[in-house]
């Protein structure tokens, strides 16, 4: 009689109603294809960062400080100053070009050669106001050094756009949000900042927009990863299976996986990420390997019952629940990201999350059923490791995964948990130096070494730089006339913070806020005496001030300062470098400067803060807070899961034990390198666990199986490692086949880095499966072990369904035999 | 049974030679400017398609219908790129009205009669500037009612901006940021002076000032904050040479000298509009050059019905359309019969940020109804509307002297490339006390347009 657990009759029902079955899936991945034309694969970087931080929460209400769409390029003179006519000249020519960038805002383009670079003289009855550079570059001696001159009277030029060693000279162009194209902009710009380059010149480009660009530019590359890694996963599986079916039918399941996947965000509207898409291949990867195993098992019952229906019904049935707890471990690690408050990442989690799950209907369900009309492969006895002719390949690693079994029973496992247990302690040890945040000069995202980066760290060399800690002055009221920046409370408030900061023990490397360039129109329209720069402490020298500096002037040309209708404002705070040291000191110092100054005022408030220095910090207090909320829950989520579907919490502890182990001993390899723990990790811990699980859950089943036979635990192990461990070998193989060309290729460090640390955790998972689990086995001596009648377990008596043709009986015959031969053999060793 | 004398295309084909050929010849049955010369009538110098909105649009867009969203594709070759697209992405509408026959509803009367007497007496020197016969500096109305080149068309809008020979605008300046919210708002007093040209008074010039063209004035009355701030400009009669520009910052009692060359600047913070862009012309002619007649057409444009005095007492004007429906004025378009698009270059300003202009001008009173400008990229970048109207509103009628007048009611000003509006009206009276007026003679210059006169205004 068959059996009659759910899981066998949804096979039975899929196989035998297997042309409605077909239909059905053919019919959701047509509508799932159909939501692929709205598929968006966008960076959007604010969406990186942690949306509950009161910092984001600061700079979302806030965007325009901090510049984030302005790109500022630096010109270099090599071999001397930029008063020459060669530089000035390119620097001209420069700005001009810039001006005809693709969504540039005009009025928001400044150099020493636009006309917003302005020196002013106090005259007889007032000020005169003229441009740095009159209507042409200065050609001659003279003219040159007249604009020397003139430099020498425009203090924010000579602090904001020439270097103190005046070798270098900035360009900064603002864009306008919603017309700009970043891959588009970036590329007219890049080719303009490469044409300018010569023997004499070097010019760096940063920026966000900037970045941006860079990004999307890599972007483009992935592309061809993708293509390199997937054409090695299908060259692996055909070295694999050595067969047109064996392939067909994982990259068959695999495709339509991804349709589902890519379809169902597409129908949602939701952008896909593509910083993160190395984890899309490593879903891939795991279809493939889901399949491989079904394909297996497939021809395994074929090669017994040779009866393809029946084959595909039991393959499928024995399979599905070992497959569903698998793919359910997966989910659980992708959907558990969403925990962070990351919207990129939530996304993400989203996005992976269904196209794991989807892993189901597609792997589970579909590959038995293309296995059914797809050909019958010649090489079945080879496949289930029937062929008495085994390949040298399948003998070595036969031959490692048996030294290894011998290694976790018997006397040698107390060796083996002493070592362990060292190595435990150590990476402990490791662990416990670990820290938090990554702080590169420049971007995370990018290597060090990138043009962008190097743009970056020649900014910071030569001018106040990009690291900057925005402290905002926000307006309480909603009437948009009330222009709170220029009141006199908000003004003289900006600069006692700024005072404070800058009379610190280590203080910013510069300040700015609107309240200087009001010191400055004060003191020239009073008569450029510098004793007339302090404004008086009332709203209407305050408002006087504000009055003159910005007649015949776009509120733009302050926006870096204060918003459009001048309502709220910034204190820009630069800083040398990003270490988490500044960083720390930094916000300490903001802190204890607003509690002096107070926060709350009757007009305005003060919130921290903005800029690269605030982020970053959000980003670390993010991980900081969740990795060890995201593992918490996962191993909860896990330990149920498996505890359920072994019948035994015991098994859910022994299952975490390696993964736990896993993430451990990345943490101390990382810190070891160097590396603190960032958002990345938080992803690949998750990732780790959830995927990393099932080679646990693959060797446990099958120990769980093999006890049946030898009802002894050293036997057990020893039969499922060298078995199962084949298949965890093929999978870990595939997996990081499908991981590792990111790491190597990929120019964006975030998305290598990625690779590098799933390889890492993958591999270390691997090894930790195959030793610690076995061990944990040996020494618990768990009872589920015992149970014949676990929901995972992937036995069945095939004896049930076999001989209905006596034609093929011998054949069935002969290949159990050999299976159950070349068992004992190994087996007998074990025992002995 | 009406039977057409002149097919649909008739007019057509004609304004598509002439531009084919770079002249412009109004008038498309009879030349138009001896048609007005003899009657004031412009009947005559048009076929019905080009008279009615009706005709033109075959009955699809009447007279009285409102321009939406939903009907402004059947209009669309008679709009600026900008003012279909803010009807058609943004919820602006506009009212047609009958297209104004007599042509001496769009003049003011002693402009009209000066162009008339004047007729044919308008030369470009050697140098490009405008000048009598006998090589005087102007003497009024239009130099070129029958101008034949792009030149000579511009030349008509430059010469006597307000078509007044003294005029004092007091306006009312709203800035919608992209979100529709009102993030600025001013008052302000626009005071001009012609010096030669004028048009009444027994003299065609301000003694001792023919080398000038004009005097003009801004005085911002409100908000606080800008209160006093006030520009001065001196225009030359050479149109080579840019105008003198000083600003006067009234709580620090100074003035502020302006590079004269800067003239793509806010006056002050919110507003989209450049001195630049005052009156589709508001630099020297010949700071700008390459000229050039790309089109004649038919136009729909502000020029009648637009005075809104019997309505609501400072003058001002109902809302609509953007986020929080208060981005754009109502108003009312007329078919122009035949307008001349001309565009030109910023030669003089190596710096500009425009790359060329657009300028949309009645060929009837040669004033413009449409202007865009163009980035260096050749992008749309911003668009300056007016409006005109004869002021008579009902029983409301306001009069220059002894006539009624005839100035221009709203502006809006839109920066489409960052979607800010920057639109105003001319108004009855602002903050301040200050009334729009013309015609007063010499008073407004002493009273606006001396440095005296700016500082004295700011304490």
């Amino acid at each position: 009689m068959e059996p009659s657990q759910l899981n066998w009759r949804i096979a039975r029902s899929i196989i035998g109603h297997r042309w409605i079955s077909a239909t059905i899936l053919l019919a959701i991945t047509l509508f799932f294809a159909a939501g692929l034309r709205n598929v968006q694969l966008q960076t959007i970087f604010s969406d990186l960062l942690p949306s509950d931080h009161p910092f984001v929460q600061t700079y979302k209400a806030h965007p325009n400080f901090g510049n984030p769409l302005t790109v500022t390029i630096m010109v270099q003179r090599k071999d001397g100053d930029i008063y020459n006519a060669e530089t000035l000249a390119k620097v001209w020519d420069l700005t001009r070009d810039i001006d005809l960038a693709p969504a540039v805002d005009h009025d928001q383009v400044l150099s020493i050669a636009t006309e917003k670079a302005r020196y002013a003289v106090a005259v007889p009855g007032g000020i005169d106001v003229r441009p740095l550079m009159e209507n042409h570059p200065p050609r001659t001696a003279a003219e040159i050094a007249d604009f020397r001159e003139r430099v020498k009277k425009s203090p924010n030029a000579r602090r904001f756009l020439i270097a103190d060693d005046q070798s270098a000279t900035l360009i900064n162009a603002t864009f306008i949000e919603h017309n700009l194209d970043y891959g588009e902009t970036f590329r007219y710009l890049q080719q303009l900042v490469e044409k300018a380059r010569d023997a004499k010149h070097e010019v760096f480009m940063a920026g966000q927009p900037a970045l941006t660009g860079w990004v999307y530019h890599y972007e483009w590359e992935m592309l061809g990863i993708f293509g390199v890694t997937a054409a090695a996963m299908i060259l692996a599986l055909i070295l694999y299976m050595r067969n047109v079916t064996g392939v067909v039918a994982p990259v068959l399941a695999s495709v339509v996986s991804a349709i589902w996947g890519f379809g169902f965000v597409g129908w949602l509207g939701v952008p896909v990420e593509p910083l993160v898409m190395v984890v899309p291949m490593l879903l891939v990867a795991r279809s493939f390997s889901h399949c491989v195993q079904a394909t297996e098992r497939y021809y395994e019952v074929f090669a017994h019952i040779s009866d393809r229906r029946k084959a595909a019904e039991i393959s499928m049935a024995v399979m599905m629940a070992p497959g569903v707890l698998g793919i359910f471990t997966d989910v659980a690690g992708l959907m558990l990201v969403a925990v962070a408050p990351i919207p990129a990442m939530q996304r993400f989690a989203l996005f992976t999350g269904f196209w794991a799950m989807m892993l189901v209907p597609t792997s589970v369900l579909l590959t038995p059923l293309a296995l059914l009309w797809l050909p019958r492969p010649k090489n079945v006895k080879s496949i289930v490791g029937a062929d008495a002719e085994e390949g040298t390949g399948h003998r070595a690693i036969k031959h490692l995964l048996d030294r290894i079994a011998r290694l976790t029973f018997g006397r040698r496992a107390r060796a083996t948990t002493a070592v362990l247990l060292v190595a435990v302690a150590l990476g402990g040890w490791e662990f416990s130096k670990l820290t938090i945040g990554n702080p590169v000069e420049g971007t995370p995202l990018l290597h060090p070494d990138s043009e962008f980066n190097r743009a970056v760290a020649a900014i910071n060399r030569h001018f106040p730089g990009v690291n900057t800690l925005e402290v905002v002055f926000e307006a309480k009221s909603e009437d948009r006339l009330d222009r709170v920046v220029r009141h006199a409370d908000t003004i003289m408030t900006m600069q006692r913070f700024q005072h404070i900061m800058e009379d610190n023990p280590n203080p910013p490397a510069a300040t700015l806020s609107f309240a200087d360039y009001l010191g400055e129109a004060n003191r020239l329209f009073s008569g450029g005496n510098p004793k007339w720069a302090p404004l008086d402490r009332d709203d209407a020298a305050v408002s006087a001030a504000a009055g003159a500096l910005m007649v015949g002037t776009s509120p733009k040309a302050f926006l870096h300062v204060t918003d459009f209708e001048q309502r709220n404002g910034t204190v820009s705070l630069w800083y040398k470098d990003n270490r988490q040291e500044t960083v720390d000191e930094a916000l300490r110092q903001a802190r204890a400067a607003v509690a002096e100054v107070g926060a709350e005022h009757p007009d305005f408030r003060i919130r921290l803060a903005g800029g690269t220095i605030a982020l970053q910090q959000s980003m670390n207090d993010t991980v900081d807070q969740y990795h060890y909320i995201i593992l918490g829950l996962l191993n909860l989520v896990i330990l149920l899961g498996c505890g359920l579907a072994y019948r035994s919490l015991m098994a859910g502890i022994i299952l975490l034990i390696p993964v736990n182990l896993s993430n451990l001993f990345l943490l101390a390899v990382m810190t070891a390198l160097g590396i603190g723990l960032d958002v990345n990790t938080l992803l690949i811990m998750a990732i780790g666990i959830g995927v990393g699980i099932d080679y646990g859950i693959y060797l446990l089943s099958r120990i769980c199986e093999e006890y049946q036979d030898y009802g002894e635990e050293g036997a057990a192990i020893l039969a499922s490692v060298t078995t199962t461990g084949k298949a965890i070998f093929f999978t870990a193989m595939i997996n990081l086949i499908g991981i590792l060309p990111w790491y190597v290729m990929s120019e964006l460090k975030f998305l290598s880095d990625m690779g590098l640390m799933l390889v890492m955790v993958m591999l270390i998972n691997m090894v930790l499966a195959l030793i610690a689990l076995p061990l944990c086995v040996w020494w618990i001596k768990p009872h589920f072990v015992r149970s014949k009648d676990l929901l995972v377990g992937e036995g069945v008596d095939l004896s049930q369904f076999v001989f209905h043709q006596p034609a093929v009986a011998d054949e069935a015959r002969d290949v159990e035999g050999l299976l159950a031969d070349s068992r004992r053999k190994g087996v007998a060793g074990a025992k002995s | 049974m009406h039977i057409a004398k002149f097919g649909h295309g008739f007019s057509r084909r004609v304004f598509l030679e002439r531009t084919a050929q770079g002249i412009c010849a109004a008038g498309v049955l009879a030349p138009l400017w001896s048609t007005i010369a003899r009657s004031g009538d412009i009947t005559k110098a048009y076929p019905a398609e080009l008279l009615s909105i009706d005709a033109h649009t075959k009955g699809r867009i009447k007279t009285g219908d409102v321009i939406t969203a939903a009907n402004v594709d059947i209009v669309k070759h008679l709009l600026d790129p900008v003012a279909y697209r803010q009807v058609k992405e943004m919820g602006r509408r506009f009212t047609i009205v009958p297209t104004t026959t007599d042509a001496t509803r769009l003049f003011p009367h002693e402009y009209l009669e000066a162009t008339l007497r004047n007729a044919g007496k308008g030369r470009l020197d050697a140098d490009g500037n405008v000048t009598t016969s006998d090589g005087k500096p102007w003497i009024g109305g239009n130099p070129f009612p029958d101008a034949k080149t792009g030149l000579e068309v511009f030349a008509n809008l430059v010469l006597s901006w307000g078509r007044h020979n003294d005029s004092v605008y007091a306006i009312r300046d709203w800035d919608i940021s992209p979100d529709g919210a009102v993030s600025y708002q001013y008052d302000f007093v626009w005071a001009e002076q012609n010096t030669i040209g004028l048009t009444s008074g027994g003299t065609p010039y301000i003694e001792g000032k023919e080398d000038k063209l004009r005097y003009q004035a801004v005085y911002f009355t409100a908000p606080s904050d800008a209160k006093g701030t006030a520009y001065l400009n001196t225009w030359y009669n050479d149109q080579r040479k840019f105008p003198d520009l000083i600003g006067y910052i009234p709580a620090f009692k100074r003035v502020r000298n302006f590079p004269t060359n800067q003239r793509f600047e806010p006056l002050v913070p919110g507003i989209t509009y450049f001195l630049s862009d005052a009156w589709g012309a508001g630099d020297p002619m010949l700071t700008w050059g390459n000229y050039k007649l790309v089109g004649t057409q038919p136009m729909l444009g502000s020029q009648s019905a637009n005075f809104t005095g019997g309505r609501n007492a400072n003058w001002e004007r109902g809302l609509h359309g953007g986020p929080q429906n208060q981005t754009f004025f109502d108003d009312y378009k007329e078919l122009c019969p035949e307008c001349f698009v001309v565009e030109c270059e910023p030669v003089g300003y190596p710096r500009s940020p425009v790359s060329k202009k657009r300028v949309y001008i009645d060929a009837r009173n040669m004033m413009f109804i449409g202007y865009v400008t163009f980035d260096r990229r050749g992008e749309l970048w911003k668009s300056f509307e007016p409006a005109f109207s004869q002021y008579v509103d009902g029983n409301t009628k306001v009069m220059d002297g002894k006539h009624v007048a005839w100035s221009w009611t709203h502006v809006m000003s839109h920066d489409i490339q960052t979607n800010r509006m920057s639109r105003f009206v001319q108004a009855r009276e602002i903050v301040g006390g200050v009334r729009s007026e013309y015609n007063q003679g010499p008073s407004i210059y002493s009273r606006y347009l001396t440095e005296q006169a700016v500082r004295r205004f700011g304490t």
